[in-house]
């Protein structure tokens, strides 16, 4: 494993190194304990003798002409995996070193620069041209690239020479905490070679484990994993242009060309992509990642051509290619295992076309607007039925995985009554007037009309869940108590789903005096 | 040149559902597929409109029963449905706000309109433009029998109802619009209907009636117009005319706002 530790300035004061000189020194400080800290400065306030983690009074005290901000510790995070999302051109393996480090896994992605001191002149001249200050250094072990871009010398280290780095730096390049640097100091040991070879168990026995845990992991003798900021996509295919390219036939024909690449692979292990993520790179460095997904396991090139196609059409102006876009890579993000492609008649045939329909329309519109109907075993009416994404509803879009049949079985052994055609997403609340208490409406008024009852059918006694309070009507949560539906038609034929929440029988006379009775609603209608 | 330009010209026509087709869908109703000549068009684009905002549930089960008409008119004799075996899927695409105030297809209620639950797919979409889009790609999708498309107000863009046209034409699949409001926008729609509730003529044990519906066929590029009041009857899967044993009202207005106390 190599490691690259790039050590990028990334707040305002090396942005202000470009401006004119007439500008006063500027530093950035923040709240360490209770006191103001400079946590940055500028080119002019570094030649002036003020230096990072200098007390701001102080630093007041010295050139009382610098100008001072506070540091936005958010604003700066935000930078920061912006910057570590712009190195996933390096490598998918990028993870941040806060406040304001980076650190990339760069084995066996060198060779595409030409090297590994290209690689470090490539990024760095980027770093630079955005207008940050940057260190770089490339070791064997984490510990060591970091160690040698802090406190070292940066520059491209080879494998093996992780002692030599260490042994002159501070304690400190071996990221402990300040606590056990300064009880080390205390003793004399400031320098890495002065505990390097000391007999170990003092040392963990007085100091505490980490300290030779960093020690061996930076030496590499203990292994220290990298925790990349985004997931590693288990298939990948990428390509890079000499000349950008920014017509979007070229980046769906790139799309294609990639798609094919990932084909193969998938194929030879028998997946196929659930969710495809497109990143495209542009020139001046920022991102543009487009994910989409598949209600199948998808391996066909031309098919993810299609499907990004959508993606890119429902962008519209957002799609902005800039000067162009210098590398494309496409990846599959979940793969799921596939069979092999058949060659299917009738009914079969239709399945495919359906599912090749949902995700264009998934692609281009979001997947949660493209949508399938779910029976769910409850007696209550909204939750009976549930809309949800196509895509999700199994594989294939399979009729029989939404339960219907099971619904349909139900309703013929319990004799159910008629269901509306069309379910309001929630029971409206209506004036009605009823000749019996726990009778149906003789008339009610709904969205400003009157409806007169002409006929009636009912009720339907829905039981609240059962589980819900059985306590007294008003301490009931209206959604909860027992429901009497009727269907109703008024004198033009307008046809209703209707309930009162409550029964008049658990009311009780301070119920009333309160002015809490049984509400009506509209649920639905019917043709 | 002048051989392709024919053809050409041949396939516009056909969009527009003016030949006779031989693929007819009829009503099974003499009178009513006579107006049609010898039925409902598939491959072409009908619009239904409620007769006003309360007709709107009546408008969608009289669109939810032109779309059954293909699969009830091609059963054999013994009239038994399939579900979901051999029937083709539906998609009902709507604006985000109509779905959320005339409520959404409900998946038990449907099979009153033989439509079962499992051949639904439901599309929201936030802009027009996209509906139409919508609509236009699932009525080119072989798996698709009938795209619904409601739209709540507004005029439509007449180019893009006629792309409807040749995309149900080419597929043969069923293109309906259904509109919460009459509208009075040119179209190239083979049909436009104005629907409404009609009573229901009451059973003897108080029992509801079928459903009824107060029918105007007010544009038909196959022959004259019409108004008829349909009766869906639910076992056979099939309109008939309401039988006259009560009298007969104008197609139904809407009537609430008089009421306002």
């Amino acid at each position: 494993m190599r490691d690259a530790s790039a050590f990028a300035h990334s707040d305002s004061s090396s942005l202000r190194s470009a401006e004119t000189l007439s500008e006063p020194p500027l530093v950035i400080y923040g709240k360490r304990g209770n006191a103001d800290v400079l946590t940055a400065v500028d080119e002019d306030a570094e030649t002036l003798g003020l230096h990072a983690g200098m007390a701001l009074t102080q630093a007041r005290a010295m050139h009382p002409a610098i100008e001072a901000l506070e540091e936005d510790s958010q604003a700066d995070a935000a930078l920061l995996d912006n910057i570590a999302d712009w190195c996933l051109r390096y490598t998918p393996l990028v993870a941040t070193d806060p406040p304001d480090g980076l650190l990339l896994d760069i084995g066996g992605c060198a060779h595409l620069y030409g090297g590994e001191s290209e690689l470090v002149a490539d990024l760095g001249q980027r770093i630079a041209q955005a207008g940050f200050t940057y260190r770089i250094a490339i070791a064997g072990t984490i510990g060591a690239a970091y160690a040698a871009a802090h406190g070292g010398r940066p520059a491209a280290y080879d494998t093996g020479t992780e002692r030599a780095i260490l042994l002159p730096l501070p304690l400190m390049a071996l990221r402990l905490p300040p606590e056990t640097v300064a009880s080390l100091a205390r003793v004399g040991l400031k320098r890495v070679r002065d505990i390097a070879d000391l007999p170990r168990s003092p040392l963990t026995a007085r100091f505490g484990g980490d300290l030779l845990r960093q020690l061996d992991r930076a030496l590499g003798l203990e292994h220290e994993p990298l925790n990349p900021r985004l997931p590693v996509a288990p298939y990948v295919a990428e390509q890079r242009f000499h000349e950008p390219i920014g017509r979007e036939d070229d980046v769906l024909g790139t799309v294609e060309k990639l798609a094919g690449r990932l084909a193969i692979a998938l194929e030879r292990r028998g997946d196929g992509a659930r969710r495809l993520e497109l990143t495209l790179f542009r020139t001046d460095g920022a991102l543009r990642r487009i994910a989409t997904g598949c209600a199948r396991p998808l391996r066909n090139a031309q098919d993810i051509r299609a499907l990004f196609a959508e993606r890119l059409a429902a962008l519209a102006d957002e799609y902005d290619p800039g000067f162009g876009f210098d590398m494309v890579r496409l990846a599959v993000a979940v793969a799921e295992p596939a069979p092999a492609e058949q060659i299917g008649i009738g009914a079969a045939e239709d399945a495919r076309e359906l599912v090749r329909l949902v995700d264009r329309l998934s692609a281009r519109l979001g997947a949660g607007r493209v949508r399938r109907t779910v029976a769910h075993d409850s007696h209550i009416p909204e939750q009976a039925a549930a809309m949800m994404p196509a895509q999700n509803t199994g594989r294939d879009l399979h009729d029989r995985a939404l339960g219907w049949d099971a619904f349909r079985r139900h309703r013929a052994t319990t004799e159910l009554a008629p269901r509306p055609l069309r379910l309001l997403n929630q029971p409206e609340p209506i004036e009605a007037l009823a000749e019996v208490p726990d009778g149906p409406p003789l008339r009610f008024r709904w969205r400003r009309a009157q409806h007169d009852v002409i006929a009636a059918d009912g009720p339907e006694r829905i039981e609240g869940d059962w589980w819900s309070e059985p306590a007294s009507f008003a301490r009931q949560q209206p959604h909860n108590l027992t429901r009497d539906y009727f269907r109703v038609e008024d004198e033009s034929g307008h046809r209703f789903w209707l309930f009162r929440a409550g029964l008049y029988r658990d009311v009780t006379p301070h119920d009333m005096a309160q002015g809490r009775a049984p509400g009506w609603f509209v649920h639905g209608t019917f043709a | 040149m002048l051989d392709e330009l024919r053809q050409r010209l041949t396939t516009l026509q056909k969009a527009t559902g003016l030949d006779s087709d031989p693929g007819l869908v009829p009503f099974g109703i003499a009178e009513v597929d006579a107006a049609l000549g010898g039925g409902l068009a598939p491959g072409a684009l009908h619009e239904i409109a409620a007769a006003g905002e309360p007709h709107l549930a009546a408008a969608t089960g009289f669109t939810l029963g032109l779309a059954a008409l293909p699969a009830s008119s091609s059963r054999g004799a013994n009239g038994v449905s399939e579900p979901g075996a051999t029937r083709k899927h539906l998609v009902w695409i709507a604006e985000d706000m109509a779905l959320a105030e005339s409520g959404a297809p409900y998946g038990p209620g449907l099979d009153a309109f033989t439509l079962d639950p499992e051949r639904l797919l439901t599309v929201t979409v936030g802009h027009r433009r996209d509906l139409l889009w919508t609509m236009e790609e699932a009525l080119r999708c072989h798996a698709i029998g009938a795209a619904i498309g409601e739209i709540r107000h507004g005029p439509l863009d007449a180019v893009a109802v006629r792309r409807l046209s040749l995309a149900a034409a080419q597929s043969g699949a069923l293109a309906l619009l259904l509109r919460a409001s009459p509208a009075r926008d040119a179209s190239t729609a083979a049909t436009r209907w104005i629907v409404g509730a009609a009573p229901s003529l009451p059973v003897p044990d108080f029992e509801f009636g079928a459903p009824r519906f107060a029918a105007q066929l007010i544009r038909n590029r196959r022959g004259p117009t019409g108004s008829w009041i349909f009766e869906w009857r639910e076992n056979d899967e099939r309109f008939i005319l309401a039988t006259h044993t009560v009298p007969v009202a104008a197609p139904a207005r809407d009537r609430s706002r008089q009421k306002i106390a």
